[in-house]
């Protein structure tokens, strides 16, 4: 029994974001049939979201995201590209076909090649009350305010680290609301460090010195070297208590304050989304300064596995226009490969686009290293602080759990079921391997989570379709 | 009210009602039931399964999963669901 | 050379781990080498299903001694493996296969498993998230389920506490013959032992030719699926009349939905890779059978590799020639009937009587060493056992 659709390309892209949509253009401007799919239902990732239908912005208000965003889809558009637009893609087998749920239905797409560009979601150590209904991640407030025109509460404490801080910060100022601070969990010294390499980029500084004078003026308190040591509240967030931590993110101790809010947006750093090379056994390795692990690649983002390419912050967090780079370079690779362009291009195109990643390469590192993972504050999680979100499942019985035998993060799922719910690991697996890695002695030891299919979990209804029992395959009878 | 819609440049689509446990919220075309839900001040959507602690949307981009509740009639993440005239919520989640 | 054991166990599913256990407790110095971790190749990823419905003819009486080891696990094992004993129900839908189901639910009856046919009304009663149209059903009430993932943990506390020396990510290259014995080949060295169990599943194969027997085993790649957690949809252990579904909902509310649908993989790789029509295939019969389970959502799938010897019945017993050598594994729904097989085995290795007769391998070794008899074999002469 055959998926509802079937169709054959040369090359299937996986994430429309500024690397997917990259990498679908340049193989498609080569002479490939491509197959570009995406969950949303336009082009743009994470960064570039498309407004929806129905909210509009008026044109004095749009920024350069937005502009890059149209000048995306409006591309992919004029491209020759198959964009398959709401497509849930659950399972990709062989060498590849690719099932997605969409809204025609259940489908399949088959190609010698697959890029898979799927981009980052946020790394939030877990505090006391962050499952509290009122705490949202950085990203997820980005969300609330570019796509819906909405800041996330009457009074909001923005915390983490990263320049995404002082984004959201001022956002919420433009659009009316209060933030009651910004609590950074680094210093001054941090950010004056990073300074002279966030100046090798200096449209995005002058960006980042906007919003940090738009919080100024509007008397914003922005504390360094804090954390939210905890959200509190009944049924939503009431209050958030901030504290001092050191130059690791660990707690210090140290006198409290108390901001009376119903709105918390916290995240600190991103991870790269490497579900699909992980689905496929593509070698990983743990990577700290491109968030976390990541599939091995050469510097054309081909992996391990034949035909299989990874690109943009799903392989390495390095911001928007790293990954278009380096989208950019896969679709020019699986064009070479698949025999569209000869190397004489190939080594041509790449020269420039490799001269200008390393001239990005100073300011990614600088914000990656502000946005880094911070083993001490994993460490400084309370006992009975949920973990694992999905199964509410506490820091104790992960450590219960690492007493009892556990050596790695699947035995350890097996003993708690921390990340097999919903979220499939993707909120508490950093931080269950970080809590591993403190007893094994290090993240690669702790390894990740196997990838199994659905990539992402998908209604049955969907999937199954209409169907009659005569319709159902079923295989020969087990031996009596 | 929690979430609040800002002006500043934003034109909103027209103006729709749905309804959360049978409660009328107002929302307008564009705006996923997560976000309009939270601007209403309804920001429980369902309780987790081993503590039925209070739980609402956190990641906003389909990922999270604390969002999945019954809309009409079947799971679906709100956060991806766009508000519609009519639709049916229903603040629960899988269990 | 290190020190000197009664037992070596090679492969740390539950057939190995369960034989060091027994031997263990009887005084018997054990050392169980595991190359992963306990329980994490079968043992701990099939659907935990513990039915006499999907159970061999052959294998009804060691099912049913096994299924009430199970239920007692708490008094041998010691520890909880989520062991929920509930009805179970083989559903017929078509005409075809009420007469399949009369004709194996007959036969597992006369082997001795309480199976009673019922009309489909009846089995509404019994499972009211069964769907209408079912035409005939086997209902048993010895059934049920444990939670294959929890094994790992209960029989690591079980055997750490018999005293057994737990060699885990410990691989074994090799074994010798000895004068005394063997001697287990890993990374660290040679370790010396009066008595061998090979227990390595699929890999079985490869254990008993480091000692020059040729014994073929299938590998089996059994998909399976898991929801997320709902709402009750079902109470009971559902299967169908071909024995190709298993069907039950935990506790907490996940439902795994399994029966042998084929994904690809093989011993080197494992279960690779997804067959997604065999999966679809797997869960429209799961949701023919309880429609409720269309509202919910597929969490994970995964394929288990399972071994199969040639005539489909367990490896079990002495190895013919090699004093002091066994085997232990393939015994087809392996999780249900184990734990008595491999009880049955460190009986006999401890020089006990067994009361049920094992299942000496000398039938499948080329050429056959000698005939199974025929009251072990019990297989209906019309049926050929095959997968796909």
């Amino acid at each position: 029994m055959a998926a509802a659709a079937h169709q054959s390309a040369d090359l299937i892209v996986i994430g429309a974001g500024p690397a997917g949509a990259a990498a679908a253009l340049a193989a498609s401007h080569a002479g490939m049939e491509v197959v570009l799919l995406d969950e949303a239902a336009a082009p743009g990732g994470q960064v570039y979201r498309a407004r929806p239908a129905g909210l509009s912005l008026a044109p004095e208000a749009s920024g350069p995201d937005d502009r890059a965003g149209d000048a995306l889809r409006a591309a992919v558009a004029a491209s020759s590209v198959t964009w398959r637009a709401s497509a849930l893609v659950w399972s990709i087998s062989g060498a590849f076909r690719v099932d997605a749920v969409t809204p025609s239905g259940h489908e399949s797409f088959t190609a010698p090649r697959l890029i898979a560009a799927t981009g980052a979601h946020e790394r939030v150590v877990p505090f006391p009350g962050w499952t509290l209904p009122g705490v949202i991640g950085l990203a997820a407030a980005t969300i609330l305010l570019k796509s819906q025109g909405m800041v996330p509460g009457r009074r909001t404490v923005v915390a983490g680290c990263g320049p995404l801080l002082a984004a959201v910060a001022a956002k919420i100022v433009a659009g009316g609301g209060t933030v009651a601070a910004v609590v950074d969990l680094a210093g001054p010294s941090d950010w004056l460090r990073a300074l002279p390499k966030l100046a090798s980029r200096p449209d995005l500084l002058k960006q980042g010195v906007g919003w940090a004078l738009k919080l100024r003026q509007a008397r914003v308190p922005v504390l360094f070297r804090q954390t939210a040591l905890r959200a509190e509240g009944g049924e939503a967030l009431e209050r958030v208590v901030i504290g001092s931590v050191d130059a690791v993110g660990c707690p210090t101790g140290g006198a409290e304050r108390v901001f009376e809010v119903d709105a918390l947006a916290v995240g600190h750093g991103l991870v790269p989304g490497s579900e699909i090379p992980r689905l496929l056994r593509a070698a990983h390795r743990f990577d700290a300064a491109a968030g976390g692990w990541v599939p091995e690649r050469d510097g054309f983002g081909r992996c391990s596995v034949a035909g299989l390419y990874a690109a943009g912050d799903g392989a390495g967090i390095a911001g928007a226009e790293p990954a278009r780079l380096s989208g950019y370079l896969a679709g020019l690779a699986a064009a070479h490969d698949s025999r569209f362009v000869d190397a004489a291009t190939v080594q041509r195109e790449a020269a420039t686009i490799q001269a200008e990643q390393a001239r990005l390469r100073g300011f990614a590192g600088a914000v990656g290293r502000l946005m880094r993972a911070r083993p001490a504050m994993v460490g400084a999680i309370a006992p009975d602080t949920v973990v694992c979100r999905c199964e509410d499942i506490r820091r104790a019985e992960i450590e219960a759990a690492i007493a009892a035998g556990a050596r790695e993060v699947n035995q350890l799922k097996h003993f708690t079921r921390c990340g097999m719910g919903p979220c499939q690991g993707r909120f508490c697996g950093e931080t269950a391997a970080e809590l591993l890695a403190r007893h094994v002695g290090s993240r690669e030891a702790a390894g990740y989570w196997t990838g199994r299919p659905p990539l992402r979990p998908v209604p049955l209804a969907d999937l199954l379709g209409t169907f009659d029992y005569s319709d159902i395959p079923v295989p020969e009878a087990a031996p009596l | 009210m929690n979430a609040m819609r800002f002006d500043n440049g934003f034109r909103r689509g027209e103006t729709l009602s749905f309804s959360a446990d049978g409660v009328t919220v107002r929302a307008h075309r564009g705006e996923t039931v997560a976000a309009a839900l939270m601007a209403a001040g309804m920001l429980g959507l369902r309780r987790s399964p081993r503590d039925g602690a209070a739980r609402g949307a956190f990641c906003f981009m389909g990922v999270c999963q604390e969002c999945a509740v019954h809309i009409e009639g079947a799971l679906k993440r709100a956060c991806q669901v766009p508000a519609s005239q009519g639709l049916v919520v229903e603040l629960r989640g899988a269990v | 050379m290190t020190a000197a054991y009664d037992l070596a166990v090679v492969g740390g599913g539950i057939h190995g781990a369960t034989v060091a256990l027994f031997c263990a407790r009887a005084g018997m110095k054990t050392v169980l080498f595991e190359r992963g971790s306990l329980c994490r190749e079968a043992s701990g990823v099939n659907a935990g299903t513990l039915t006499m419905q999907m159970t061999r003819v052959a294998l009804i009486p060691y099912a049913l001694k096994a299924h009430a080891m199970w239920a007692a696990a708490r008094d041998w094992l010691g520890h909880d493996v989520g062991v929920v004993v509930c009805d179970g129900l083989s559903l017929a839908f078509t005409q075809r296969e009420a007469e399949l189901l009369s004709f194996r639910a007959g036969k597992r009856r006369e082997a001795g498993a309480p199976i009673e046919l019922i009309s489909g009304v009846a089995a509404r009663e019994v499972e009211p998230g069964v769907a209408e149209g079912v035409l005939l059903a086997g209902h048993c009430k010895v059934d049920g389920y444990a939670n294959a993932y929890l094994t790992g943990l209960a029989y690591r506390r079980a055997l750490i506490e018999a005293g057994v020396d737990l060699r885990e990510q410990t691989p074994v290259s090799g074994v010798a013959r000895e004068a005394s014995g063997f001697s287990v080949l890993t990374q660290s060295g040679a370790v010396a032992t009066r008595r061998l169990v090979l227990a390595g599943g699929v890999w079985l194969e490869e254990m008993t030719a480091w000692l020059g027997i040729d014994l073929a085993i299938k590998v089996l790649i059994n998909q399976l699926a898991v929801t997320e957690r709902v709402a009750p949809v079902m109470r009971t252990v559902v299967g169908i009349a071909s024995g190709l579904l298993s069907l039950k909902q935990y506790p907490h509310g996940t439902v795994v939905i399994g029966g042998g649908w084929q994904g690809k993989g093989d011993r080197a790789r494992g279960g690779a890779e997804l067959v997604p029509e065999s999966l679809i295939g797997n869960m429209r019969l799961a949701c023919h059978a309880i429609p409720a389970l269309k509202q919910a959502r597929l969490a994970r799938a995964w394929a288990g590799l399972e071994a199969e010897t040639r005539d489909a019945l367990p490896a079990a017993g002495p190895i013919p020639g090699i004093p002091d050598a066994y085997v232990c594994g393939s015994v087809h729904s392996g999780y249900t009937s184990g734990p008595y097989i491999a009880r049955l085995l460190a009986q006999r290795i401890l020089g006990q009587e067994s009361v049920d007769p094992l299942f000496p391998i000398d039938r499948l070794l080329t050429p056959p060493v000698a005939p199974l008899l025929p009251s072990a074999a019990g297989r209906a002469a019309d049926e050929q056992p095959h997968h796909v």
